[in-house]
Parts: structure tokens; C-alpha cells; sequence
């Protein structure tokens, strides 16, 4: 007798996997939270607390699904070392190969907003 | 993290005096620049939402997360930033674009490495998309020059290839015109 199984992957879930993904990213030098993720993260964080728990980081990310299509939006801030769009491509790539490899959801899109490109120091 | 220093709007006001104003402006007693400005009223606004999240959350947590006015001024300064972006050329699904005015600082960067040349203003504009779906834009850099620069064309020769060098190497962005004003001259303290 086989037991069906289903797994259900929070949206959460993959902005953790996201975040990483893209941190570690040559070239980038943190995510960018924004008013909104900054927001959301504190009570995120205080929700968690609650319970015992210290939330994986995932700000600067923004996860949609919509009828099991996955799209990815992460801000990030990059570095004059490296060039910015190169750097985003990058990103694009690690982050939904990260995602497909932790999670096994297929990343539709993956959009990358560079706010800042921070300078190299001289 | 530098960020809580000298953040200028694209309208030349600094971000700490929006802060310091904020309540003034609230009482009524805005001066003529702030009623009209497009980028400070951004400014107050995100500001404004920012301490009422942030007035919940003194009250909900016994100790408010470390660093909290950098980030949120670190989180202000994105916002303005997210309204204006330039796309860059990918070839992944999705989007890849940058804030006009991490551009903007990473072409004053480049000029100001040119000797007796200080970048001062720079203004990015989009006039089109290329075939590969990244944006054609137009910049015009304001310089003040030394008064000892000798040379005053082969420097801005240099100016101008040094700019769209980083254009292209640093952002991966490809100028269709780059305008260079020169509009003062500063004398070198030694």
C-alpha cells in the first residue's frame, strides 16, 4: 500500500532559500529590505519570537505563487567590483537553481532590482 | 555603513534635514520647496509610515532590533531609489534592473578619478530600450575643473572615456550621449 504524500512549501520557506541563495552571490553586498520588508520582518520576527523561534532572514525578497508558478523578486545592493548586470544574471541563476535544488518548485522568473551599487574602495 | 550621513535626495535636499523637518512640515509650516517637491514628499511619506510601524513595534518588543536608524534610513533611501530604474540587458526569465541613481554615482565616481576634475551633478535619463532589452540612456555630468588643469579638452577627453568605460564595465549599461558641463573652476589648496 503506498501513502500519498503531498508537500506543501510555504512561501517563506522559499524566500529563506532565495535570500541565501542570492547573498552568496559574488558581487552582491547585502539585500535590501526596503520599507516593506523591513516591516514585515520585525513582526515576522516578533511572531516567531513568540514561540521560541529566530526566523531565517529573508528580507529583500519577495515570493509569489499563483497557480503553482513561483516568482521571485530579490532588491538587492552590488558591488563597483563587479558589473551590475552580470551580477544580476548571476543572481538569477543561483536563485532558482537553489530553489529548485532545496525545494523542487520550478522558479518561473526571477527578477533582480539593484538599488545601490556601492563603490570600491581606493 | 555610511548610510547615515549625508543621503541627498535627487533634488539636492538632504534626507536627515527631511527627518529633522518632518514634524514642522506636519504643524503646517513647510517651506515653498517642500510643498512642491515630488522626491521629499516620497521622503516624508515613507518616513512618516516608517514611525508609526516602528511606534507599534516599541511598544509590541521589549528592546527595538540593533541598528534601527540606519536601517530605516537604509530602507528610506531604497524606496526613493525604487521609483526610478533603468532595465539591464539578461538573458535569464525575469528582470534585471538598476536604480538610476546607483548609476548616477557610480559615472560621478568614475570622472572624479580623473585628476583635477570633481564631478558634481549627474542626471540619468532613459530614451529607449536596445535588443536586448537593456536601456539606451542619455547622461549629462556637471564638472567643476581645476584652475591648474592644463589641457582643458584632452581632460575632458579623458572624462568622457573614463565614463562610458564604466558605464559599460561597471553596470553593463551603453551610453547614447553623454553631455559634459563644465560649470565652475575651484582652486587646489596644497
Amino acid at each position: 500500500m503506498t501513502v500519498e504524500t503531498e508537500f506543501v512549501i510555504a512561501d517563506a520557506v522559499v524566500a529563506s532559500v532565495a535570500a541565501r541563495a542570492a547573498a552568496m552571490t559574488p558581487g552582491v553586498v547585502r539585500l535590501e529590505p526596503g520599507l516593506k520588508g523591513l516591516v514585515t520582518a520585525w513582526s515576522r520576527a516578533a511572531r516567531q519570537r513568540w514561540k521560541g523561534l529566530d526566523p531565517a532572514p529573508a528580507e529583500g525578497v519577495r515570493v509569489r505563487t499563483a497557480g503553482g508558478v513561483v516568482s521571485v523578486q530579490v532588491d538587492i545592493v552590488t558591488s563597483a567590483a563587479d558589473q551590475a548586470a552580470a551580477v544580476g544574471q548571476a543572481v538569477q541563476r543561483g536563485v532558482s537553481r537553489a530553489v529548485a535544488t532545496e525545494t523542487g518548485l520550478v522558479v518561473a522568473s526571477v527578477s533582480v532590482s539593484i538599488l545601490d551599487i556601492e563603490p570600491e574602495v581606493r | 555603513m555610511a548610510v547615515n550621513q549625508g543621503y541627498e535626495l535627487p533634488c539636492d535636499r538632504n534626507l536627515e534635514l527631511v527627518w529633522e523637518r518632518l514634524d514642522l512640515v506636519g504643524e503646517g509650516l513647510a517651506d515653498e520647496h517642500e510643498l512642491t517637491c515630488p522626491h521629499c514628499r516620497t521622503a516624508r511619506e515613507s518616513l512618516l509610515a516608517l514611525r508609526e510601524a516602528t511606534a507599534e513595534l516599541v511598544l509590541q518588543t521589549e528592546q527595538p532590533p540593533p541598528d534601527l536608524a540606519g536601517r530605516i534610513m537604509s530602507a528610506v533611501r531604497a524606496e526613493v531609489r525604487r521609483g526610478q530604474m533603468l532595465s539591464l540587458p539578461t538573458t535569464e526569465a525575469g528582470v534585471v534592473e538598476v536604480s538610476e541613481q546607483a548609476v548616477a554615482v557610480v559615472l560621478r565616481y568614475a570622472a572624479d578619478a580623473v585628476g583635477g576634475v570633481r564631478a558634481r551633478r549627474c542626471r540619468v535619463r532613459t530614451v529607449g530600450l536596445g535588443d536586448a532589452g537593456e536601456s539606451l540612456v542619455e547622461v549629462e555630468l556637471t564638472l567643476a575643473v581645476s584652475v591648474r588643469a592644463s589641457g582643458g579638452s584632452t581632460m575632458l577627453d579623458l572624462v568622457r572615456t573614463r565614463v562610458s568605460a564604466a558605464a559599460a564595465a561597471r553596470v553593463g549599461l551603453r551610453l547614447v550621449k553623454l553631455d559634459l558641463l563644465v560649470d565652475d573652476i575651484y582652486e587646489v589648496e596644497e
